[in-house]
């Protein structure tokens, strides 16, 4: 089975939980996937130490300009990404901007004056963490794609599965709903969506709910901080309109912090804080599910 | 007087990017047109810390290619040069679009050597909006249509809409992440904020954000954030980067019940420690300026 947890919004608790869960579920035989490769936070929840294996992704293209370049102007408004600019009469790219699709090529009148070749778009890293194998991705900065590096990476927690390396796949997806959140949904059993009491937090939580109803995914809410806006009901009221089961409110817990700092689950840090009872009866029910 | 651009962004997600944002927005408004953009188009949400209903829609639309199949030759240059491999052909056939892989790049009809093969066609990919919120203060914002994988063409579109107005300052609040559609709200600042929170992982990401920084030649000006959740040094990374701690932000009462009230705090709570912070930082850039 492959859940995913997912938020819409940043920092709500994606990691902080998902973290956990692996913990929680070990016995389990989890793969993780840590789906925001623009940044990547997994690791350091789960603790890892040093990767076993890195390697380059090319899931892009780029445009570099030669000095055979005539600087004619007729690539100037070709670029959709405004990639291209003109410095002291010469013609440059952003290559922080660029994706590489060659349009600015396919107008160019002089032979080899553009070049469009395949770019390192990342990094993905693989650890074999004491909860059990896990897959990262790190974009490289200002690089386009990001989703691509996300699908690459379930595919090696696929790969795990059929070599029984794994049984099962969890999915710490990126904030927002655009590719990495995509491909995070994409071929997903159930999703787990994380919301904080906040008007923000909700208005998140209905757009990237909106995009696993879209997938087909059954989907559940978890309230992460519960407590920190004392009668706001605006998560209750979505999930009570949306028929989305509520399955967990983790109290709002100042040593939450605390176990970010010492780079362990909150599960181990501190067990028997009421946050981390209230994750063990969640990962009870995710239990249920995978056991099914 | 030259205008002068402000971002303010972060790496991670939730370190209060748009806390910090909407404050500086309404304290710079009091003495300069400020235009307000909230280029987190997956998850704008100033709006809502503003208290404003999104007003004056307009759509984003992407090219995307629509053929003429009686002038096409089925040459097949179009999918050979579809750097997303949006278009299909089948031997004998006639080249088709999978429009949700159409980055919109115009490459297909570029290349096409047969005059008007291949047309214009446009699809919806999000919206823009332009808000009146304050005296002096315009919000420009970003929507991503749900379902859409590029973010990048909604931001460009808010980021243009948003130039396009007159304007002392122009302050952008990014999506989190590193990625291109970040760099796109980034790139020209005169001023770059990055938001942080004193964790490992904020600290990781703190140090994603400088990376990008560094490839844009900019300066960063570190705020962090809930400074009192817990003590991580920055020391290597301020000597790596060209990054100045400019301000630290503790767990304030004010700061989170304003937060969900809907009233930023400088309006809310105008005489407190959270405003004086923000009021520093607002004088830190007018020095710049």
């Amino acid at each position: 089975m492959e859940i995913v947890i997912a938020s819409g919004k940043g920092g709500v608790g994606k990691s902080t939980f998902t973290g956990s869960l692996i913990s929680l579920l070990k016995d389990l035989k989890i793969a993780a996937v840590d789906a925001d490769a623009e940044a990547p936070n997994l690791h350091l929840v789960l603790n890892v130490e040093k990767w076993d294996s890195e390697r380059d992704v090319i899931a892009a293209k780029g445009a570099t300009i030669t000095d055979k370049c005539i600087n004619c102007r007729v690539c100037d408004n070709v670029c959709i990404y405004e990639a291209i600019y003109v410095e002291n009469e010469t013609h440059k790219i952003k290559e922080y901007l660029c994706e590489g699709c060659g349009a600015c090529k396919a107008v160019c009148p002089v032979e080899g004056a553009i070049i469009i070749s395949d770019t390192v778009s990342g990094w993905i890293r693989t650890a074999n963490t004491k909860y059990g194998p896990l897959v990262s991705a790190e974009l490289d900065v200002g690089k386009p794609n990001s989703g691509k590096l996300v699908t690459e990476e379930k595919n090696i927690a696929k790969e795990w599965v059929k070599e029984g390396k794994a049984e099962h796949v969890i999915v710490d997806s990126a904030a927002g709903i655009g590719c990495q959140v995509i491909a995070s949904l994409s071929g997903a059993n159930k999703a787990l969506l994380i919301a904080e009491p906040t008007p923000s937090s909700l208005n998140d939580l209905k757009r990237v709910y909106w995009l696993a109803q879209h997938f087909r995914i059954p989907s559940y809410i978890i309230i992460n901080k519960d407590g920190m806006n004392p009668g706001y009901k605006g998560i209750e009221k979505f999930a009570e309109e949306n028929d989305v089961e509520i399955i967990g409110r983790i109290p709002y817990d100042p040593s939450i912090p605390k176990s970010l700092a010492s780079m362990r689950p909150l599960v181990e840090y501190a067990p028997d804080s009421p946050a981390s009872k209230e994750i063990k009866r969640i990962a009870q029910i995710v239990r249920g599910w995978l056991n099914d | 007087m030259r205008a002068m651009k402000i971002t303010v962004t972060g790496g991670k997600g939730g370190t209060g990017k748009s806390t910090v944002a909407t404050n500086l927005a309404l304290l710079l408004s009091k003495k300069y047109k400020v235009v307000f953009v909230d280029a987190d188009v997956e998850c704008p949400n100033d709006h809502i810390l503003l208290s404003a209903n999104l007003e004056n829609e307009e759509d984003v639309k992407l090219f995307k290619p629509k053929f003429d199949y009686s002038k096409c030759t089925k040459c097949g240059l179009c999918v050979q040069n579809c750097s997303e491999n949006a278009l299909l052909q089948f031997k004998e056939g006639y080249p088709f679009l999978m429009p949700t892989l159409c980055s919109g790049c115009r490459t297909c009809q570029l290349v096409c050597p047969v005059e008007g093969a291949i047309l214009d066609d446009y699809r919806l990919v999000g919206h823009t909006y332009r808000t009146k919120v304050r005296d002096n203060l315009e919000l420009v914002t970003g929507v991503l249509g749900e379902g859409e994988e590029r973010s990048y063409p909604t931001v460009l579109a808010a980021r243009q809409r948003a130039m396009n107005i007159d304007a002392n300052i122009y302050l952008f609040d990014t999506m989190p992440g590193t990625g291109n559609h970040v760099a796109a709200a980034i790139e020209d600042s005169d001023v770059v904020i990055t938001v942080t929170e004193p964790t490992p992982l904020g600290r990781h990401d703190l140090e994603m954000i400088l990376k990008l920084l560094k490839k844009l030649k900019l300066k960063a000006w570190v705020v962090i954030n809930r400074s009192d959740i817990g003590s991580i040094s920055h020391e290597d990374i301020l000597k790596n980067y060209d990054a100045e701690i400019i301000a630290e932000i503790p767990m304030l009462d004010e700061i989170l019940k304003s937060y969900v009230s809907g009233v930023p705090v400088v309006e809310k709570f105008p005489d407190s420690r959270a405003t004086k912070i923000f009021e520093d930082i607002a004088k830190r850039i007018e020095e710049v300026f």
